[in-house]
């Protein structure tokens, strides 16, 4: 439900930058914690985690993309 | 009658009250998963330590069937106690006797050990488990919510506060809770809305059930209303009871000092911060490398990530340390982070507690959303708590201190004690990238390669002032330090600034921007 935050699994850009790193691809079993897409932007390369255990169900950038602010990078399952 | 007889008609009427709401009540309560009230106060408090007040007060209300009505307790319990050896006083309202609802007595019960607690200068721990206010005593009831919110406040920043969300804490009672220092809240168990889903159900046409409008983790993760989150009661009263080692009685004393004790070898200072300024790295393991023990007491932990705060021990004496976290949102400042580092900073120049600032961050975060949020109002809230704060201020700078976040975390400028940085530290007006689009604008645009020649520019312009050593011709650092003496300095700032007397001008009270 879009009301709740919580357990987000969509995992967006805060800030617009640049794609420097794709670790997972989809189908792909993550845990919580794991590295999924690193995002250089505000003079730092992002780690994007995975909030929780579960599988890669999109990926939708590859390195070297310029993401807009809110683009939805990782869709997890 | 003799006095024989006399005591076993206390006993017997104790016994009476002790019964609470009854088997059937009990056997619920147990049911939610919910310790009860009187379970839980003697499993937070020292053994044996806890004496009751007011076992024996009954309600007056006569309308709506409450004449004749028995309500042991009137649904709450009071006393006092000791956490550690430390003098507590401390409510419990009980869910079994009414639904732990608020009526008059219920009330005089709670402001009467409020008032205990401020004039005794000891902590107050309310633990919150309520229906809300009963209906059938009215007006009654609004009168005892307000005379608990007055106190609240009027104890606030004198002695410290803690509230206890064990069950439901709805409507109007969410706001003693809001008003006092520290929030605990408990997974599946606590409940904190001022309009529950029926309401908004009604209202809005919009469904949702308890635990995703106000459950434990939406507080302690989404609206920050939560200081402390725990997995079962028992978890939480351990983490209240740690709060209480780190935290004087009142503001007129320091917090317990304890035997000193180095930091653990496997948090080794030289290794934790990378030396590219864009590789992320934990911050709290900075704190861990610093702090006595390598103890680190982390408050909302789950809530505004970008920035971490808590308690640790420096030399066996309490600190409250605040760090920019470059793991998440490259630790930027924003709207959440402020309040959150701000109250902090209160709390702490309050109650004498020493302030650590480790700095790292790229400045504010930009965006529409934040500008229209208020992070203009919401940011000036760290200027004006690290301004106002009159206990020692000691600052770190370890890499990056841009903009207006180097004047916000606790600079030179806003009257720290002591700043110290490391050399890898970047003190400047903005990023070397776009200073020098900027600065040499002219000369990149005119130049037959561009491209080229900013990225000349941008290493000249680092070269030149991303480093410590501009800050440190003018005196707005102390000392460029290697890693390694970073705690000897912290332990000697400490040292030489317990004498500390900051003038102030005398006023009733500042303005800040709340």
């Amino acid at each position: 439900m879009a009301l709740n935050r919580l357990d987000n699994k969509q995992l967006t850009a805060f800030i617009p930058g640049t794609i420097i790193d794709v670790k997972v691809k989809v189908g792909q079993q993550v845990k919580q914690g794991e590295i999924l897409v690193i995002l250089d932007a505000m003079k730092m390369h992002n780690r994007i985690l995975s909030p929780i255990n579960t599988t890669v169900k999109e990926v939708n950038v590859k390195t070297g993309d310029r993401v807009a602010k809110g683009f939805v990078m990782v869709v997890l399952d | 009658m003799p006095l024989k007889s006399k005591i076993e008609e206390l006993q017997k009427r104790k016994e009476e009250v002790l019964q609470g709401g009854g088997e059937q009540a009990i056997a619920k309560q147990a049911a939610m998963g919910k310790l009860t009230a009187r379970e839980r106060v003697i499993a937070l408090l020292d053994e044996d330590s806890f004496h009751e007040y007011d076992l024996f007060v009954e309600h007056e209300a006569r309308d709506f069937g409450m004449d004749g009505k028995i309500l042991h307790g009137d649904g709450v319990i009071i006393g006092t106690g000791t956490i550690y050896s430390a003098p507590v006083a401390i409510f419990a309202q009980d869910f079994t006797v009414a639904g732990g609802s608020l009526g008059l007595m219920h009330a005089r019960k709670i402001t009467k050990i409020m008032d205990y607690a401020l004039r005794m200068r000891i902590p107050l721990i309310g633990i919150n488990d309520s229906g809300g206010a009963r209906i059938q005593e009215g007006v009654n009831s609004l009168a005892g919510y307000g005379e608990i919110f007055w106190r609240n406040t009027l104890s606030s920043g004198i002695i410290p506060q803690i509230s206890v969300i064990l069950g439901p804490c709805a409507g109007g009672a969410v706001y003693s809770p809001a008003l006092t220092d520290y929030v605990f809240v408990v997974d599946k168990i606590s409940k904190m809305f001022i309009t529950g889903p029926e309401v908004i159900k009604s209202v809005l046409g919009e469904e949702i059930s308890q635990d995703d409008l106000g459950g434990a983790r939406v507080h302690a993760e989404i609206t920050g209303n939560a200081h402390f989150y725990a997995e079962s009661e028992i978890e939480c009263f351990e983490q209240i009871k740690k709060l209480i080692t780190f935290i004087p009685w009142n503001n007129s004393r320091k917090a317990r000092r304890f035997e000193p004790k180095e930091p653990k070898p496997e948090y080794n200072i030289e290794k934790i911060v990378p030396n590219d300024p864009k590789q992320p790295y934990d911050v709290r393991d900075v704190i861990k490398a610093l702090a006595d023990d390598s103890d680190f007491f982390e408050i909302h932990e789950k809530w505004a990530a970008n920035i971490v705060i808590g308690f640790g021990r420096l030399n066996g004496e309490t600190v409250g340390f605040v760090a920019n976290q470059p793991l998440v949102m490259a630790g930027v400042l924003d709207v959440d982070s402020s309040d959150k580092a701000a109250r902090f900073i209160r709390y702490c120049d309050a109650f004498n507690i020493p302030l650590c600032t480790l700095v790292d961050l790229p400045g504010y975060l930009p965006g529409i959303d934040q500008e229209h949020a208020g992070v203009i109002r919401h940011g000036a809230k760290i200027l004006y708590a690290y301004s106002e704060a009159s206990v020692p201020k000691l600052t770190v700078i370890l890499r990056k201190a841009y903009g207006g976040g180097y004047i916000a975390m606790s600079s030179r400028h806003l009257r720290a004690d002591f700043v110290f940085a490391w050399p890898g530290a970047e003190i400047a007006v903005m990023g070397p990238e776009g200073a020098a689009n900027i600065i040499f604008r002219k000369e990149i645009m005119e130049a037959k390669d561009p491209d080229k020649i900013r990225l000349q520019k941008v290493e000249e312009y680092k070269e030149k002032f991303a480093n410590p050593y501009v800050a440190a011709a003018r005196g707005y650092i102390d000392s460029v330090i290697e890693p390694k003496e970073t705690r000897k300095l912290l332990l000697h700032g400490l040292e030489v600034s317990s004498t500390k007397i900051a003038d102030r001008p005398t006023k009733k009270h500042g303005i800040p921007p709340f």
